[in-house]
């Protein structure tokens, strides 16, 4: 399982005539834990929102389980939307439905089960992330953590090969963060999905990345790539240095 | 992979024998599913399930092995597995199969009548109980604002003032135009009969001045800012930006609700007048075209029906929906609670709640006028 499952060849994004970054090129590989981070504001999530299609690159091609993403060729575009589930930074739940109907929603939508099995699916998502037993309440009446994980069992509602997280443990007490990282690397085992996270957590970063890239503000590229753990003690870049032993930039 | 076939079922006297093979997952769950549900009943006292050529099993695939435990619990038979790959005890052990119980349909059940009654006796005192906050903060907002002019956020105000009022011009016009053009034109039709066509001038004017005009106004108002207004201070309870500016020191009814109801205030009014003006053009094109009136006799005959009294009964009448309309539209933004769907329902009900408000109030007015000036 090395070869890549998402190619982003000259990739250049950007609002409104100002780019964030030009020219990314990146490969990520099929069952690896592949994490995206940077400073605030450096496009990160911009850069999760152009793998999964909801933005148009200005310019360079992405390619997801070898098909072109172009939200302009419509069947190809849903047959890449089949195999990626999303994690939005809040959850993005449905305020209207309780939480076994979000979860319910997709499989019922692209499966032949009844109504019972989906039941029963649906209590095994919510079980897989800690959630069993609150199918029947809606989003409002949960915490932060909870509502992530319920989104997370909503993206993984239709297993799919590959899975993009936005900030999974922002926002999260430590012992729901270290949590949700074995949650993600026992779906990672069981499953074998591929998973592209954006996160900031030192912690969450050392427990699950397989490999990382860093995205720099200033020269709106990739500044490094690889092994967190190497990246860290070798990295020839000082900002990289200092994101991975959490100083601040003036000691620098 | 061998994605097909998954399942083969050798069915004897005394047992019942199924071997499933390939990926279980959602794509071949579901043909799995329906199989197992058109094996003949009743089934034999020993079901064995080989496992053996299993390659891949994940969530999907696990009902398959919950709804075999489920039939052979429902129908006492002994059930063994064989071969169960590693990987597959792996998934089973992690997703816990076996404490899955025996259902899992809902178990909500609808409240009774009476209880039902009670939850939604005590959901209106509740909520009177909001509205008797609401208009007691509202009061004692604008009278601080008598003593403390200066505290009204007056550039709010002034954005409030555009969009309720200058933006509504051109709609309020052509509505309010094409109102006194039907009024006039119905109206023609039976005073002509008698000779009385110069009084369709005095109907246009007397109805749209006292009536129509302010409720017309209220009606378009109430439309376009009072669910704006429900919308916006919704979407901001949502986003927690109502509890932001009460942890910051401020009043959410000074901050977001003052502006509103003092721009709609100053501005309806104003509209209504344009309104009236748009209406009574509306009935001389009538008059003028279609009833050989002049124009100087159509509006002579409007300025002797008019009263100052009824002009200014009008406007009165106006301010008052201009402030329903406000406070009703903050209030109905105020109850949000939960996400966009709760704001969709504010909205809705902002609009409906005024409009009854304000049919409600112009009647109890009629009313009041009729005693008071008989």
């Amino acid at each position: 399982m090395t070869s890549p499952v998402i190619s982003v060849r000259g990739l250049t994004m950007g609002f409104g005539g100002q780019t964030l970054m030009e020219n990314l090129d990146f490969d990520i590989l099929g069952g690896e834990i592949f994490v995206i981070l940077g400073g605030s504001g450096c496009g990160k999530s911009t850069l999760l929102k152009h793998l999964v299609g909801l933005h148009k690159p200005m310019s360079g091609s992405i390619t997801i389980a070898g098909m072109r993403m172009d939200p302009g060729d419509t069947e190809t575009f849903h047959r890449i939307l089949a195999c990626i589930g999303v994690m939005y930074q809040g959850g993005a739940l449905f305020s209207s439905m309780t939480l076994g109907e979000n979860v319910a929603l997709p499989i019922a939508e692209y499966s032949d089960l009844d109504q019972g099995d989906i039941a029963d699916l649906v209590r095994l998502k919510l079980r897989q992330v800690g959630l069993e037993g609150f199918e029947h309440h809606l989003p409002e009446e949960l915490s932060g953590g909870m509502k992530k994980r319920a989104a997370i069992a909503r993206a993984l509602a239709l297993n799919p090969g590959i899975l993009f997280l936005d900030e999974p443990s922002a926002g999260l007490d430590p012992i729901s963060s270290a949590e949700l990282d074995a949650l993600i690397l026992r779906l990672n085992r069981t499953l074998g999905a591929t998973f592209v996270v954006v996160t900031h957590e030192l912690s969450s970063i050392f427990t699950i990345a397989g490999r990382v890239i860093m995205l720099d503000k200033k020269s709106k590229s990739i500044i490094a790539e690889g092994d967190p753990r190497v990246l860290r003690d070798t990295s020839p870049h000082p900002f990289v240095r200092q994101f991975f032993n959490r100083r601040p930039e003036m000691e620098a | 992979m061998t994605d097909s076939p998954t399942l083969t079922v050798d069915l004897r006297s005394d047992s019942l024998g199924l071997a499933l093979r390939g990926a279980l997952n959602l794509h071949t769950t579901p043909a799995i599913l329906n199989r197992l549900a058109k094996l003949p009943l009743p089934l034999p006292g020993r079901i064995s399930v080989d496992m053996g050529g299993v390659e891949r099993m994940d969530d999907c695939g696990a009902l398959v092995m919950i709804r075999l435990q489920r039939m052979a619990r429902e129908h006492d038979s002994a059930i063994t597995w064989q071969n169960i790959p590693e990987h597959v005890q792996e998934v089973a052990r992690f997703l816990r199969l076996e404490s899955l119980p025996e259902t899992t349909r809902s178990t909500k059940t609808k409240p009774g009548f009476l209880a039902r009654f009670g939850m939604k006796t005590l959901h209106v005192t509740d909520q009177a109980g909001n509205h008797v906050a609401f208009v007691g903060e509202l009061t004692v907002g604008l009278f601080s604002l008598f003593r403390h002019p200066g505290r009204l956020r007056l550039g709010d105000t002034i954005t409030y003032m555009q969009r309720v009022g200058v933006d509504a011009l051109p709609i309020v016009g052509l509505i309010s135009f094409l109102l006194g053009l039907i009024m006039a034109f119905m109206s023609a039709v039976q005073l002509q009969q008698f000779g009385a066509n110069i009084y369709v001038a005095s109907l246009v004017a007397l109805a749209m001045v006292r009536e129509l005009g302010p409720i017309m106004t209220a009606i378009i108002v109430a439309g376009r800012s009072g669910s704006a207004f429900a919308a916006e201070i919704g979407t901001m309870k949502v986003s927690e930006e109502v509890d932001a500016l009460i942890t910051m020191g401020f009043q959410p009814t000074m901050f977001l609700v003052a502006p509103k109801v003092i721009a709609s205030f100053l501005v309806v009014p104003l509209l209504a007048l344009y309104s009236n003006l748009f209406a009574i053009a509306g009935g001389l094109l009538i008059g003028v075209t279609t009833l050989n009136l002049t124009p100087h006799a159509y509006m002579l005959q409007t300025m002797n029906t008019l009263t100052i009294f009824d002009v200014n009964w009008g406007i009165f009448k106006s301010a008052i929906f201009a402030v329903l309309i406000a406070a009703i539209g903050c209030f109905k933004g105020y109850q949000v609670r939960g996400g966009a769907a709760s704001v969709g329902q504010a909205t809705t009900s902002a609009v409906v709640t005024s409009m009854f408000m304000i049919i409600l109030v112009d009647s109890i007015l009629a009313v009041i006028l009729r005693y008071w000036r008989p």
